[in-house]
């Protein structure tokens, strides 16, 4: 990518942050005061975005799309247009939920296919590292939980739904405590990975420039972050919980655990 | 001193016969100063339930404990004696203990578990203890009884499951929502059952209930019974997405509810959990409703299924309750006899420091005069020899206490010492 165009790109990520942001606080509070300017400040980072793929075409002279961070970058303006449009013609919300961090994050990606900067000091690398490595533990932590009630749920509510024999009331918590349980470990297990994908992308490109996006460990894990957030938007907007909501957990601690498991061989990757 | 408990309950009598035998509020404490009134009689408490009559007394060996309860029930409620007697049983002694016991742990209970029994002996407990008529024996196996009923209730979890068709259906409701005081109810019909179902939602803490039936004048007089809002009948589907809990026991010969009707009220109230509780036969709500998710339906027959379920559970710890009871018995038994040989043991040392008393009396003069240190050791040298002689008998007194044949042994003690003179 030519430099102004990247420039223009790395500022509609910033102008896409807000929205994530809003995303995020959405999740975890079911309402948020940002939206008005997280909806502004999608806009003004749609048309930046713009700016930069015209910029990369003329430049270029071709089609941008020609690897995976064109083409990332790419659809992810289509993805902020087409939010746009909706928003515009049927004033459609809770979309917002699902748009705002999955344009955000693959414009993010995108405006790393070169490095941000090098490492001034190592110190700085290792503790970024960390940072990125916690939230990761505290997302899957929180998962864990939200697993746990799932399981516990779907037991709860094949028993009732069977008319099988009932434990006593005091000895297991009521399906809709458990399904609140799901709700919010969901929400916070979100909030962390979302955080732990920015970490680990920016420490990464810094680290190895732009070969990192091969590997199809890092796939691995970018998809398992976009069926968690399938997940929260379901649960947000259509209302999928209980038992839906339940054996989506599951599923996701099924990616999670291969995302582990490719991450424990990663250090090959950025080995010297 | 005897123990007997002589009454009547649900068993052993129709309820024309425990309604006349029934003492209020107002008239027990007469009828307890009465009844320890009665020559013979120590204690006594009155125990009047709608379920049953008992009068329990504490009474010297002179007299026949169950001769004067019968005399006290037939003159204070005005009924002839002869009518009454094929209605009432006696316990005595270790069998009146066992069934204070019983009762008070609700196995006596008409439903097995119900936790009322010991609220209403503790309050009957409460009444007599108000007027002065307990304070010794009775009083020491009424507390043993409500500690008896408290290790029932913990070791067995005896009263844990609902067993009854309503007591299920709110307890299935608190398994799915918890706490019951936010929820919504709507009330599709307003018969008898609803009614029964509705008073224990709003005993559980349900607020807001929702009355909906076909003619306005029921659902009103329900509504204004629960403090409920009327939702008119044509428009109740439009009410329900609100709804948490709906109850149905409406007359109407087909489907209230159908499936596809309750997949757009889910959807509408996004998926939050519903719970239906049919109790109309025919029933109200199409059975294929309970196939969708987030929907829970129980009908009469599910409802009673679980109820029975629970019955069937309580049987089986009832049996073990019957366990620790016998335990108990033995135990109280055990105490009361020790109790009992308390005035002998007494009568014991007041005798043997009678002797020692004269003893000293007599050899004091031959002794002249000692100093304190030699009155203090002639003290303690008696005193000795005396207590070391004393305590194989009283071992012994206590020991036979609890023996079947321990009456004989006590008064060959008493006898050999000449406590009686």
């Amino acid at each position: 990518m030519q430099e102004m165009s990247l420039f223009w790109l790395r500022v509609a990520a910033v102008f896409y942050s807000v929205g994530m942001l809003h995303a995020l606080v959405l999740a975890l509070r079911r309402a948020s005061r940002l939206f008005p300017v997280a909806l502004t400040a999608f806009g003004v980072g749609a048309i930046l975005h713009a700016v930069s793929i015209i910029e990369q075409t003329r430049l270029t002279g071709h089609f941008p799309a020609n690897n995976f961070f064109e083409s990332a970058s790419l659809c992810a303006l289509l993805s902020a247009l087409l939010y746009l449009f909706v928003w515009w013609r049927y004033r459609v919300r809770n979309l917002c939920l699902f748009i705002f961090p999955l344009v955000f994050v693959l414009t993010l990606i995108s405006a790393l296919a070169s490095p941000l900067a090098r490492w001034g000091d190592e110190r700085v690398r290792d503790a970024w590292l960390v940072v990125h490595v916690v939230l990761v533990l505290a997302g899957y932590a929180a998962l864990a939980v939200t697993a746990v009630a799932s399981i516990a749920y779907l037991i709860r509510e094949r028993q009732i739904k069977r008319k099988l024999a009932l434990p006593k009331s005091a000895e297991a918590p009521a399906l809709l405590t458990l399904d609140e349980l799901i709700g919010r470990g969901m929400t916070a297990g979100f909030v962390l990975i979302t955080l732990a994908v920015v970490a680990g992308s920016t420490w990464a490109s810094i680290e190895s420039g732009a070969r990192w996006i091969r590997d199809p460990r890092i796939l691995i894990s970018l998809a398992t972050w976009g069926l968690y957030l399938v997940m929260v938007f379901l649960r947000a907007s259509a209302g999928w919980r209980g038992r839906k909501a339940a054996v989506m957990v599951i599923a996701l601690v099924g990616c999670s655990a291969l995302t582990w498991a490719a991450h424990t061989s990663l250090r090959t990757l950025f080995a010297p | 001193m005897k123990l007997c408990i002589t009454g009547l309950n649900h068993r052993t009598a129709p309820v024309e016969v425990r309604e006349q035998l029934a003492f209020d509020e107002h008239s027990l404490g007469a009828a307890l100063a009465d009844l320890v009134g009665r020559p013979g009689i120590s204690e006594g408490l009155i125990l009047s339930t709608c379920n049953r009559v008992e009068v329990s007394v504490a009474s010297g060996d002179s007299v026949d404990p169950g001769a004067v309860i019968e005399r006290f029930l037939a003159e204070r409620r005005g009924v002839d004696p002869a009518a009454l007697a094929p209605f009432l049983y006696r316990y005595e002694d270790a069998e009146a203990i066992r069934h204070l016991f019983r009762v008070a742990s609700s196995l006596d209970s008409m439903v097995v578990g119900e936790p009322q029994i010991l609220g209403q002996l503790k309050a009957a407990y409460a009444a007599a203890k108000a007027h002065g008529a307990v304070g010794g024996w009775l009083e020491a196996i009424l507390t043993r009884a409500f500690s008896v009923a408290k290790r029932v209730r913990t070791e067995t979890g005896i009263g844990e499951n609902p067993v009854s068709v309503s007591s299920t259906a709110v307890d299935l409701a608190r398994q799915i929502f918890g706490s019951l005081a936010e929820r919504r109810v709507m009330v599709i019909g307003a018969g008898k059952m609803a009614e029964l179902a509705v008073k224990h939602l709003r005993s559980a803490g349900v607020q807001r209930i929702y009355v909906t039936n076909r003619t306005l004048e029921r659902a009103r007089a329900m509504a204004e019974a629960f403090q409920g809002i009327i939702v008119e009948y044509d428009r109740f589907l439009e009410a329900l997405p609100e709804m948490d809990i709906v109850l149905t026991s409406s007359g109407a010969p087909f489907y209230l509810l159908r499936k596809d009707q309750m997949r757009r009220v889910i959807e509408a109230r996004r998926h939050r959990p519903m719970f239906l509780i049919d109790i109309a036969v025919p029933r109200n709500v199409d059975p294929a409703v309970n196939e969708l998710d987030n929907v829970f339906l129980y009908d009469i027959d599910d409802l009673a299924r679980v109820a029975d379920a629970n019955l069937g559970e309580r049987r089986k710890r009832a049996e073990l309750a019957e366990r620790i009871i016998e335990e108990e018995v033995q135990r109280m038994v055990a105490r009361l006899k020790a109790r009992e040989v308390v005035p002998t043991i007494v009568s014991l040392q007041e005798r043997l420091e009678q002797i020692r008393q004269a003893e000293l009396a007599r050899y004091r003069s031959r002794l002249g005069p000692l100093t304190a240190e030699q009155e203090e050791a002639l003290e303690a040298l008696t005193r000795g020899i005396l207590n070391k002689f004393a305590h194989g008998p009283m071992t012994e007194l206590r020991r036979q206490a609890s023996q079947p044949e321990g009456v004989q042994t006590i008064e060959l003690i008493r006898r050999m010492f000449r406590l009686d003179d």
